[in-house]
């Protein structure tokens, strides 16, 4: 086990060299020069200049030990993200933004995984009939719908119109008032989606032999399902759920710029919007490096909870 | 429900294409999906077509001339209403299917153009993405070695990256870049935005296969008569393939719809034609005064294309998927 | 229950399957008893009906796209096929029980041995903890697994595949069915293996009074296993008959194309006999009796390609659907 982990933290090293190069290739070469950009319109050759020398900007880019890449290198393994284009350190940004997206995408989370699977056994429970078949419709519609309907609809409809919720994050309301739309949005939203992969891996476990077997047996379809097939249903819902979690960090962008929420997602709809290199450069880099230690624990789980893999 | 087949109709032998068409037409449901994409698809063009001649050759179509003001702002949809151009006297009379916006331009007709550019999108991305994807997916299965190494380390890497970051990433740092002398249009920074950052998927998938498929007997047969690789790969196992391939882009064509969607609305895409995105962007604000068509228009218009797709990729899937025929 | 009490009774049983190609008819009017304390073997080739008949007196047809549309299922002196759901589970795993020809997929892969069968003991028998765990380790014993206490522990992907199907039979057998039904149980094993499942079986049967459907199609199997024999062709019984009259004079021209086909120690052939053509499509099944077409003596008959021969006692003990067999000539 311990010898899995190690020869995976050392694969882990390209692939964060990679994510690096890519950024940097990205907001470096392609991006061009931004000296321009952070010194402003009317901005002289002098103080541009200036600006050069003071983010690095006038040294060779690879082929030497002070190249811009190596820098930037160097700072992401520090974790030493310097400053936004408006000169606020952005390990402070960061810091600020975490717990308003945590507070909005973990609820949906856990709220989504619950009617997802529990929706799916249901449907599992009564496949083949008009119920699942009507199921399956309405997923798919609401696959179909855009992400941004569903939020300015719901917005409109419940906060506006019918005004059971503030149509903005007010912080000083109660939790469930603040931030309870945009998660009810939320889970509605991706519940089409979700639910149709559930169903399917339900499904296709309802189909293999011990199934039949458990029924042989005389055990009813509700021990079958939530016993026997969950169990093996979890193995690939675990590694799906699991690897889903950084993307909670990141904040469901879209609806905290539809209500205010001040998240990572706001910061980083904020940056891209400034065309902060800055900040979508840190912002990338972690949650690159959260993706890939999360895909190491997932396939761990994996290991845990399938008997049948050993990890060598 | 039930046909009687005859005998003779089950032992003729049956072609793997020509087999997956017959049984896809025999579902009804996604052949009448299959036409509402051709309607798309088709639309697409004939606009695609009318925009040129409108733009460079002066003609003049009306349904393709998005910026005609037809009407007062934010005129409801109605089957008469009057109003009074600017710069002219007498009331022009007429009749609108979906209302207008702020500007007077009719929402039909921006959500007609609308339809050209998220097909044209997810049209050229897809060809993108396909371009990337499978040479590369097939070199790394092929080879193997190092140069499967170096690919996989590759899309592994861009894959650690989540998607809509990168998406935007390469949106924002495309916009207004120079590949040599030219300057890169808002459309085609989205093209390659959205192709640059997909292919991954399809990459593993193809790699995948290829694995697979490499040491089966025809690839033996084709190496002793003496056929090189390339013939190998390109002539052999990608035909074998190709049934991956569709499926894969009729799946995927739907989320660069949406994609694209979501750059528009970001202001990320090409601003000075109408997409859906930005229509629904123009919809945050217009709601609050009651005025809904246009939201309304770009949401049923992607809601009945990413339906069909979906319906029609499914389909399609069953068709040709020779694991799951069960006939 | 004495020795000749019929167990088991399949009247006119038929099973249908509702496609998109049309009504699949896997078992139609399939009528046979099966004796207490006996081995019942249903023979026949793939395809011709056998597992669906014995799915469908579990009633573990899956439904859509089957349904079990015709006929009575008596067991203990009530119809199986017109009880209630609950009713039927009692019986299942309980007083009915049934192995699998895949025993690598039949057991569920995230469960260890003894929790599987301690759940049937539980359910059935309201044992729990300890004592049920002890149960299932006597169990893995009688079914001849070495080093029980140690295998009850452990996962089946851990096993071979003979001890697989050991553990399935104990599963089975832990709460000492009347009728044990085993289809194909020995298909997916090593001719070795095979011998010692079988053994194990007629050990089982009868140390425990238990009857046995036999499902296979290995006449060899057959020969040395059972005492009445059951042969579907094209989803009928053709024949029907105890095993030594069927080996020593078969009356249907299928059956004897069968045993004929069969290679022999000693003999001297250069080629195998076959009986011509292939099983056909249930979707589509010939008119008539639907073996005419293969039938060395029936297929230009014309009675037999317009009438489907009834199943029909033609010695004490031994019944046939043949117009031939029956004495018609043309």
């Amino acid at each position: 086990m311990t010898a899995f982990i190690i020869r995976r933290l050392l694969y882990m090293f390209p692939i964060v060299v990679g994510v690096l190069l890519v950024t940097f290739t990205l907001f470096t070469l392609i991006g061009g020069d931004i000296s321009q950009q952070i010194a402003g319109k009317n901005a002289d050759a002098e103080t541009i200049a200036e600006i050069r020398h003071e983010y690095g900007l006038d040294k060779p880019l690879f082929w030497s030990w002070d190249s811009q890449f190596v820098n930037h290198f160097k700072k992401a393994l520090f974790f030493d993200f310097g400053r936004a284009m408006d000169r606020e350190r952005i390990s402070a940004k960061i810091l600020r933004g975490i717990v308003p997206s945590l507070m909005l995408t973990v609820p949906m989370f856990i709220g989504e995984i619950i009617a997802a699977v529990s929706l799916a056994l249901i449907i599992a429970y009564v496949r083949g009939t008009i119920w699942d078949v009507s199921a399956v419709v309405i997923c798919v519609a609401g696959m179909s719908i855009p992400y941004l309907s569903f939020i300015i609809f719901g917005q409109y409809f419940f906060a506006y119109k019918l005004d059971w919720f503030p149509i903005i994050y007010l912080p000083e309301e109660p939790m469930i008032k603040s931030v309870g739309l945009p998660i009810l949005i939320g889970i509605l939203a991706s519940l089409g989606g979700e639910l149709r992969f559930y169903r399917t891996i339900m499904l296709d476990e309802m189909r293999n032999d011990y199934v039949r077997t458990a029924f042989a047996k005389g055990l009813s379809t509700t021990r079958v399902l939530f016993k026997h097939v969950l169990k093996n249903a979890m193995i690939p819902i675990i590694t799906n759920v699991v690897l889903t979690i950084p993307h909670l960090i990141l904040g469901s962008f879209l609806l905290e710029r539809f209500f205010g929420i001040p998240g990572l997602g706001y910061l980083m709809i904020e940056a891209i919007g400034a065309r902060d290199f800055f900040v979508i450069n840190a912002m990338t880099f972690i949650f690159s490096l959260l993706i890939v230690i999360f895909t190491l624990l997932a396939d761990i789980c994996y290991a845990f909870v399938d008997p049948r893999i050993s990890l060598k | 429900m039930t046909e009687i087949t005859t005998q003779n109709e089950l032992m003729q032998p049956r072609g793997y294409w020509s087999d997956a068409i017959r049984r896809l037409r025999k579902r009804k449901l996604a052949m009448l999906c299959f036409w509402i994409v051709a309607i798309y698809a088709g639309l697409a063009a004939f606009i695609w077509v009318g925009d040129i001649l409108v733009t460079h050759f002066g003609w003049k179509i009306p349904l393709v001339q998005w910026n005609e003001h037809v009407g007062p702002s934010y005129q409801k949809p109605a089957a008469h209403y009057e109003f009074v151009p600017e710069m002219k006297t007498e009331s022009q009379k007429g009749w609108c299917l979906l209302g207008t916006d702020f500007m007077g331009q009719s929402t039909f007709r921006k959500t007609l153009y609308g339809a050209k550019t998220a097909m044209m999108v997810a049209f050229c991305a897809s060809i993108i993405s396909i371009l990337i994807g499978v040479p590369l997916g097939a070199l790394a299965g092929y080879y193997r070695g190092w140069v499967d190494d170096a690919i996989v380390w590759f899309y592994t890497t861009l894959g650690t990256i989540p998607y809509i970051l990168l998406l935007m990433a390469f949106a924002v740092v495309l916009r207004g870049a120079h590949i040599g002398p030219w300057e890169l249009r808002g459309s085609v920074s989205v093209y390659l935005a959205i192709g640059l950052t997909s292919w991954v998927g399809l990459c593993r998938l193809i790699r995948g296969e290829i694995i697979k498929r490499k040491e089966s007997e025809y690839v033996l047969a084709a190496r002793a008569m003496g056929c090189s690789d390339f013939r190998i790969l390109f002539f052999h196992l990608l035909p074998n393939v190709f049934h991956i391939i569709l499926i894969n882009f009729s799946l995927r064509f739907v989320s660069f719809i949406h994609a694209e969607v979501i750059l528009s609305f970001l202001g990320l895409g090409e601003t000075d034609k109408p997409s859906w995105g930005a229509m629904i962007d123009a919809a945050r604000t217009e709601l609050a005064r009651d005025v809904w068509w246009e939201m309304a228009a770009a949401t049923v218009a992607i809601f009945i294309i990413s339906l069909a797709l979906n319906i029609f990729s499914d389909a399609l899937r069953d068709c040709l998927d020779p694991k799951l025929r069960m006939d | 229950m004495s020795e000749h009490e019929i167990l088991l009774s399949v009247q006119n049983l038929s099973t249908h399957f509702f496609t998109q190609q049309g009504v699949a008819k896997a078992v139609q009017d399939v009528s046979f008893d099966i004796p207490a304390g006996h081995m019942t073997a249903l023979v026949g080739e793939s395809g011709c009906g056998k597992s669906v008949t014995s799915l469908s007196i579990l009633r573990l047809i899956p439904d859509p796209p089957g349904k079990i549309i015709g006929g009575k299922i008596i067991f203990k002196g009530q119809n199986l096929l017109e009880m209630s759901e609950g009713r039927m589970r009692a019986i299942r795993g309980n007083d009915i029980a049934m192995i699998f020809q895949e025993p690598m997929t039949s057991l569920n892969p995230v469960f260890t041995i003894g929790n599987q069968i301690v759940e049937v003991i539980s359910l059935h028998q309201g044992i729990k903890g300890k004592a049920a765990w002890d149960m299932a380790v006597d169990m893995l014993t009688k079914v001849g697994i070495a080093d029980p206490a140690r295998r009850v522990q452990e996962y089946p992907h851990q096993l071979s595949g003979g001890m697989r199907q050991r553990a399935m039979i104990a599963m089975a057998l832990s709460c000492s069915p009347s009728l044990l039904i085993a289809d194909e149980p020995t298909t997916a094993l090593d001719v070795t293996i095979q011998a010692q499942i079988l053994e194990l079986l007629k050990k089982l049967q009868n140390e425990n009074r238990m009857s046995i459907l036999l499902i296979t199609h290995d006449l060899g199997v057959v020969a040395e296993t059972a005492q009445t024999v059951v042969v579907m062709y094209a989803s009928r019984v053709v024949e029907k008959a105890d095993v030594h009259s069927l080996f020593a004079s078969p009356r249907h021209p299928y059956t004897q194309g069968l045993l004929r086909s069969l290679p022999r120690l000693g003999q001297r052939r250069k080629r195998l006999d076959v009986i011509g053509g292939s099983v056909p499509n249930p979707v589509a099944f010939p008119g008539g009796c639907k073996f005419h077409p293969r039938c060395p003596i029936g297929a230009k008959d014309p009675h037999c390609q317009a009438c489907e021969p009834p199943l029909q006692e033609i010695q004490p003990g031994h019944a046939v659907a043949c117009w031939y067999a029956q004495g018609y000539r043309r």
